[in-house]
């Protein structure tokens, strides 16, 4: 059997064809990508251009992917993806989550448990706002160490769709300054600014200093547990790390500026 | 002449190991560190139990009414053992009580020292004794069982409940990588009653797996069908406050994919059982093994889970891992035979 592919423009002209999918009856229930169609397509000398060839392709998944979980275990940030058992600890425990509903590090675990790339093609965009506060870490009861399991995430997506990476990706830039602030000014995170960033952006300061609040307070300062965060000083020689970190900023932007142009 | 047999612990699987000694006409001592005999479902008032809701007292009260009738039955109240050495196939124990200390030789030895409730004040995200409407499942059943069911924070009756199971258990970040066996059956027992009693208290459950195994499933099933309990698949990551002195459970609907934070009037924690200071001690004191779980190790969990490593002391109840009162009351009868067959044997 003969398939000739052609682009419009060489096919010289051609009959008008229709938009992808457009004739098929409730379309808004198959997504894009479940939808293959050539524009124009020649099959043993009979054109099937357009509509003729239309196909959807399963919707139903009928493979679990081992190798990419292999893929992800290799590395050293995603080493423990087989100790994951989907309790959500780490969602219900993220700073980012309920400013962006779509980032959800159980659900990408999962995904990437199951090698389902083309779920997780869906979420490029909100792929990489991990804050790093590692509560999701310190919390979750099998030790996956989420915040690092979003690491090895960010990088596999790199990997498989550099293209979409490059185009859909987007950084919340408020985030990054204050964390960017945070790290070089005091070498940790601060949770108690990342959290009063996330309540303020979400309107709901009023919640901070209720009166149930101020006697936990009230009861931590009295048994010694709010001191031991003052307690907490900037890493050993923290000046140098800075130094570095700050030299290495300075040439990534520069390098960053020749790329574009600039 | 008749055996003597040291019994240390006076809950559920020491009195009855006690009870059974004392009709075989054995001389039963029994060290009970507290001022009463009943161990945990005394201590904290256990009101009905699963799983057919009989009154805890037809239980427990009745061993301790047998117990304390039982003849052959020295109870050393606010007791321990102080010293403990072995002297050929028998063994050589100080109990040091208020009224003085007293030696005494023994044929065999029952260790029932039990269980203690895991302290959620130690898992910091469930603002546990922060937050007056957060309690955990012992502190309800004592508040059911003073008939006191209301509000700490403000005394009135609530209107909206959330069970969190696991609390406790099966989580490597407070250090506990078992499951409590129990705290799934006791939470919907309480998500149960609580709706009987209180019908226009709704119950949600939070939950990760229901392990209400066996035929406690049909107490599961109960909750739901007939109770209208809702179960929620998530567990909550923090417990912080609300409008209108509410407590707001954080946490992600795995099922639905995607964060919720809910205000309840109370949070009731489903905590577990741990071995408690009481089994190092135990095992230290006696010279018998302590397993990774921070519990008595028998020395073959399948074939004699009733036996130490040590020949002639035997264990009993939850000292050896989480378990239901009825499995504490068989190992305490399991134990005693085998206690009374060591001491025969070594006459």
């Amino acid at each position: 059997m003969a398939i000739e592919k052609h682009d419009k423009e060489n096919s010289g002209g051609g009959r008008p064809v229709a938009e992808k999918g457009e004739h098929i009856v409730a379309r808004h229930l198959i997504e894009d990508d479940n939808i293959k169609e050539e524009k124009n397509l020649v099959i043993d000398g009979v054109d099937v251009s357009g509509r003729w060839n239309t196909f959807i392709i399963s919707r139903v998944n009928s493979e679990f992917d081992r190798s990419f979980f292999e893929e992800i275990k290799k590395t050293v940030a995603g080493s423990r993806i087989n100790r994951c058992w989907q309790c959500g600890m780490c969602t219900a425990s993220c700073t980012v989550t309920p400013l962006y509903r779509r980032f959800n590090p159980r659900a990408f675990i999962y995904m990437m448990q199951l090698g389902n790339l083309k779920e997780l093609k869906k979420y490029i965009d909100v792929a990489w706002r991990c804050v790093g506060c590692y509560k999701c870490s310190q919390r979750c009861p099998k030790q996956v160490n989420p915040a690092e399991m979003m690491e090895a995430l960010a990088l596999v997506i790199k990997k498989y769709f550099p293209e979409e990476v490059k185009t859909k990706l987007k950084l919340d830039e408020e985030v990054k300054k204050i964390y960017e602030d945070m790290i070089i000014g005091h070498g940790r995170l601060d949770l108690a600014k990342l959290h009063t960033y996330a309540i303020q952006k979400s309107g709901r300061t009023k919640e901070l200093l209720g009166k149930i609040e101020r006697d936990a307070i009230f009861k931590m300062v009295k048994d010694g547990r709010a001191f031991s965060v003052l307690r907490l000083g900037k890493p050993h020689n923290w000046s140098s790390s800075k130094e570095a970190m700050e030299n290495y900023l300075r040439k990534l932007n520069t390098i960053e500026n020749t790329e574009a142009g600039v | 002449m008749s055996e003597n047999i040291l019994v240390i612990g006076g809950g559920p699987a020491g009195l009855n190991a006690a009870v059974m000694l004392s009709e075989l006409g054995v001389n039963v001592a029994l060290v009970e560190r507290d001022s009463f005999l009943g161990g945990n479902p005394k201590k904290f008032k256990y009101k009905f139990l699963f799983p057919d809701m009989q009154p805890a007292d037809n239980v427990i009260g009745e061993l301790i009414k047998r117990a304390e009738s039982g003849g052959n039955i020295k109870v050393y109240y606010s007791s321990e053992v102080s010293d403990f050495k072995e002297n050929g196939k028998k063994f050589d124990a100080v109990i040091k009580s208020a009224s003085g200390s007293e030696t005494k030789t023994f044929d065999s030895v029952i260790v029932a020292t039990g269980f203690e409730h895991f302290d959620p004040a130690r898992d910091a995200k469930y603002s546990y004794q922060l937050f007056d409407d957060v309690i955990d499942i012992k502190d309800l059943e004592r508040m059911m069982g003073e008939n006191n069911f209301v509000r700490p924070s403000n005394g009135k009756p609530p209107k909206k409940v959330a069970f969190i199971l696991c609390v406790g258990s099966r989580d490597r970040h407070v250090g506990n990588q078992y499951c409590s066996r129990v705290c799934c059956t006791v939470s919907v027992k309480q998500a149960i009653e609580m709706r009987e009693h209180f019908p226009d208290c709704e119950a949600y459950i939070f939950y990760m797996d229901i392990r209400t195994y066996g035929f406690f499933e049909d107490l599961y099933w109960k909750a739901m069908e007939e109770h209208d309990v809702q179960i929620v698949k998530g567990r909550i990551a923090e417990i912080t406050s609300g409008p209108d002195n509410t407590v707001v459970c954080k946490g992600e609907d795995t099922l639905l994919r995607g964060p919720f934070e809910i205000p309840f009037d109370m949070v009731v924690l489903a905590s577990g059982m741990e071995g408690g200071p009481q089994s190092p001690e135990i095992s230290s004191k006696l010279g018998i093994e302590l397993d990774e779980h921070g519990f008595l190790k028998p020395e073959n969990v399948t074939l004699s889970p009733f036996k130490s490593n040590k020949p002639g002391v035997f264990l009993a109840g939850a000292c050896t891992g989480p378990k239901a009162i009825s499995d504490s009351i068989t190992e305490g009868a399991a134990a005693a035979m085998n206690a009374y067959t060591y001491a025969v044997k070594n006459r």
